[in-house]
């Protein structure tokens, strides 16, 4: 079966683990391009948050390369999110592909459907062999967003400008091709000895910003024009909020992961004095992590949001006063398909010199 | 004793819940402040004190609690979360309570009691309770106002649903074919049934839709609203989608624009606000099932603060001509059933 899957960050990572090694073939979309942004956006509705565009573009990219399955995510409210897949499948029925669309979700009554997606992916595998790579692609994931955190402190430190990216690069291709649990801590080891020797160690007191947000567009870097970067490069150390292993660990097992409940739970009561109550996608985590930020002695916080996304503009509303009452600079970013390099670089550039300067002012109070 | 004063703004879920809230709150004793029918104060203070990005339904929300603010002891504004199994109120709506408090500092006193019928300290009941010992401690007044005015509120549901009737005029054009072609075309108008569906607060608030209702009755037209199917149709409507829509708000119009769509009445009209979450989503699945009706003319107008009347008129005559049109070729080369 020829497979493609959406893009998201370096996802992808885990892919040949669950899709070659299972004997599929694994359409691999192109990397996230100017050319998928317009696909995307010229057969979605226009009204509909980014990421259905984007992600119907990566569809669009696959199957133009000979995909036949789709495999996509699912859910069920308060966010558009649960809906992205119908409403894709819709689109690219209208366009006159043939496929077929596997939706990974959480059933509501009927397993039956997940239980047949699973069997079609587990393609007549051993259980046993199925479960261990998915545990292995899940290992990736999980290094793969060790790494990037860990780089988002090396950058603004880094010796020589654009090092840590093309380190991280290249140890993004040895996940990719690794076998085995052995191979991700060798590669870690390896890894975290590189970002050791291009670390300027001497550079201390950097500005520390909090990123929060929707969960897409923060963790996608051409969506958000690669802000972790553009930070790092203005000497900024970035606390990454959102994750794909918070994100998949409540929903994947509630009992397994305990230890993340705890994180959930902590970011929700520090939320609570200003929003209350869950309101679907990252809203309420945003509000929380931006209080958690402020607690913790960052600087500021950058929200990204994509345009018309709900539960974020629930949150950037209540940001505000957040930020009044903690005398805390948070900065919105919003991005749709127009979204222009330079106006973005302005806005960011300036806060960054907003909290340079409240960092001077502090140090002269002191 | 003073009666307590507690203001409603007329907008957003109160176009389906005041009536309930209202009895509730007056059969206690309590004096029911409902703020004016939206207009362009409102409108202004709405657009003033919230974001540029929110959709317009909230801002306009924002303007009607903002127009009650002096008048009144409390404001209520319930954290409406879910009603009913497999279904929620949209993110804003949910949050709505805590966007209001983070932009309006003057207000004091909000009542913000949760309906979440999923938990057991949501149900209607108990969250009208919540509100009721504000006003009184007499628990067994409070239960029985809840009693009645529940009951009365199912009731006038039901009176408010359609009367099955009302969609017989063009079936009735449709399928005698020798009656509908001695119709001249002044008849064949009042024959025209036209179903304008969207969410209540975009159907009912005639400065929100630019007298949209209005004007379809004065060129003759019959119109048919989302409130008018009843819940036992629109569920059985909604079998038709791959996936059941998880949104209260939308089931209601979604089912309704199917049911009106297989009923093949004259035309729908779906009205969205821009910048509304579950419209840009629910706007392609009612544009998607219109194909199958290929007699049945379809179009989607999308409101904003910066809609114009005239804009609206002349793409609601156009829409009309194309009814009609659609309606008289249908009248003289369709074959009779
Ligand atoms: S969180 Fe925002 S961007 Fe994501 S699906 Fe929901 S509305 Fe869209
Ligand atoms: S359903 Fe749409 S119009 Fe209503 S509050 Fe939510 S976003 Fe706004």
């Amino acid at each position: 079966m020829k497979l493609t899957l959406p893009r998201l960050g370096n996802i992808e990572v885990a892919y040949e683990t669950i899709i070659t090694d299972m004997g599929h073939e694994l359409i691999e979309p192109p990397p996230n391009s100017k050319r998928t942004l317009d696909l995307g956006v010229r057969y979605s509705p226009e009204y509909c948050c980014l990421p259905l565009k984007i992600v119907l573009g990566n569809f669009i990219e696959g199957l133009e390369l000979g995909a036949e399955v789709l495999l996509m995510a699912g859910g069920w409210g308060p966010c558009r999110f649960g809906y992205y897949a119908q409403v894709q499948r819709d689109i690219l029925i209208d366009l006159g592909y043939n496929f077929k669309m596997l939706i990974m979700e959480l059933p509501r009554g009927n397993w039956k459907t997940l239980w047949d997606n699973i069997n079609i992916l587990r393609n007549g595998k051993k259980w046993s062999y199925f479960a261990n790579q998915f545990g292995l692609a899940w290992q990736k994931i999980l290094l793969t967003e060790k790494l990037e955190n860990k780089i988002l402190q090396v950058r603004p430190r880094e010796k020589k400008k654009g090092i840590t990216s093309r380190v991280f690069a290249d140890t993004i291709v040895k996940i990719k091709k690794a076998k085995d649990r052995e191979a991700l801590k060798q590669i870690e080891r390896e890894a975290l000895q590189q970002f050791d020797e291009i670390t300027d160690f001497k550079k201390k007191n950097l500005i520390r910003v909090a990123l929060v947000g929707e969960f897409y567009v923060s963790l996608e870097p051409f969506v958000n024009h690669h802000l972790e970067e553009k930070l790092g490069y203005l000497g900024v150390e970035v606390v990454r909020k959102n994750s794909i292993r918070a994100w998949v660990e409540p929903i994947v097992n509630l009992h397994l992961f305990r230890e993340n409940i705890k994180d959930e739970k902590e970011i929700e009561q520090a939320a609570y004095h200003y929003l209350a109550h869950s309101v679907g996608g990252e809203g309420q985590s945003t509000v929380g992590n931006v209080v958690l930020a402020h607690q913790e002695g960052l600087d500021g916080a950058i929200q990204v949001i994509p345009f018309t996304c709900m539960p974020e503009i629930v949150a950037e509303t209540i940001l505000k006063k957040v930020s009044e009452d903690l005398d805390f600079p948070t900065l919105t970013l919003t991005y749709d398909e127009q979204t222009g390099e330079e106006g973005l670089n302005t806005r960011i550039e300036a806060f960054i010199d907003l909290l340079k300067m409240r960092r001077r002012k502090g140090v002269m109070v002191s | 004793m003073k009666k307590i004063r507690i203001g409603i703004p007329y907008a957003l879920y109160f176009y389906e819940y005041y009536p309930l809230w209202k009895e509730f709150l007056t059969r206690l004793g309590a004096e029911v402040i409902l703020s004016k029918p939206t207009n362009k104060n409102i409108l202004d203070l709405g657009v003033r004190s919230s974001l540029s990005e929110v959709c317009l339904p909230v801002k306009i929300f924002y303007g009607h609690v903002l127009s009650l603010a002096d008048q009144v002891d409390y404001i209520l504004i319930p954290r409406m979360v879910c009603v009913e199994k497999g279904a929620f109120f949209c993110p804003k709506i949910i949050g709505l309570p805590d966007m209001v408090k983070s932009s309006i500092s003057t207000l004091n006193s909000l009542l913000v009691p949760l309906v979440d019928v999923r938990k057991p300290y949501g149900t209607w009941k108990n969250s009208l309770f919540q509100v009721g010992q504000l006003i009184t401690d007499n628990s067994l007044a409070i239960s029985r106002a809840f009693s009645i005015s529940w009951e009365n509120f199912q009731k006038n549901y039901v009176a408010n649903l359609l009367d099955p009737k009302l969609l017989n005029p063009s079936l009735l054009a449709k399928d005698t074919k020798n009656v509908a072609q001695g119709l001249d075309k002044m008849t064949i108008n009042i024959n025209i049934n036209i179903a304008v569906v969207g969410h209540d607060y975009l159907v009912n608030d005639s400065y929100i839709n630019l007298n949209l209702i209005d004007k379809l009755k004065k060129m003759n037209v019959n119109i048919l609203t989302p409130s008018m199917v009843p819940p036992r149709i629109v569920k059985k409507q909604l079998k038709k989608l791959y996936k059941p829509i998880f949104w209260s708000l939308s089931r209601k119009a979604v089912g309704a624009a199917l049911y009106y769509f297989e009923n093949k009445v004259e035309g729908v009209i779906h009205l969205t606000s821009f910048e509304c979450g579950e419209d840009s989503m629910v706007g392609e699945l009612i544009h998607h099932q219109s194909k199958q009706y290929p007699e049945v003319a379809y179009t989607e107008f999308v409101f904003d603060e910066h809609t114009g009347e005239a804009g609206i008129n002349t793409r609601l005559e156009a829409f009309l001509d194309m009814v009609r049109r659609k309606k008289q070729y249908e009248i003289n080369f369709a074959p009779s059933r």
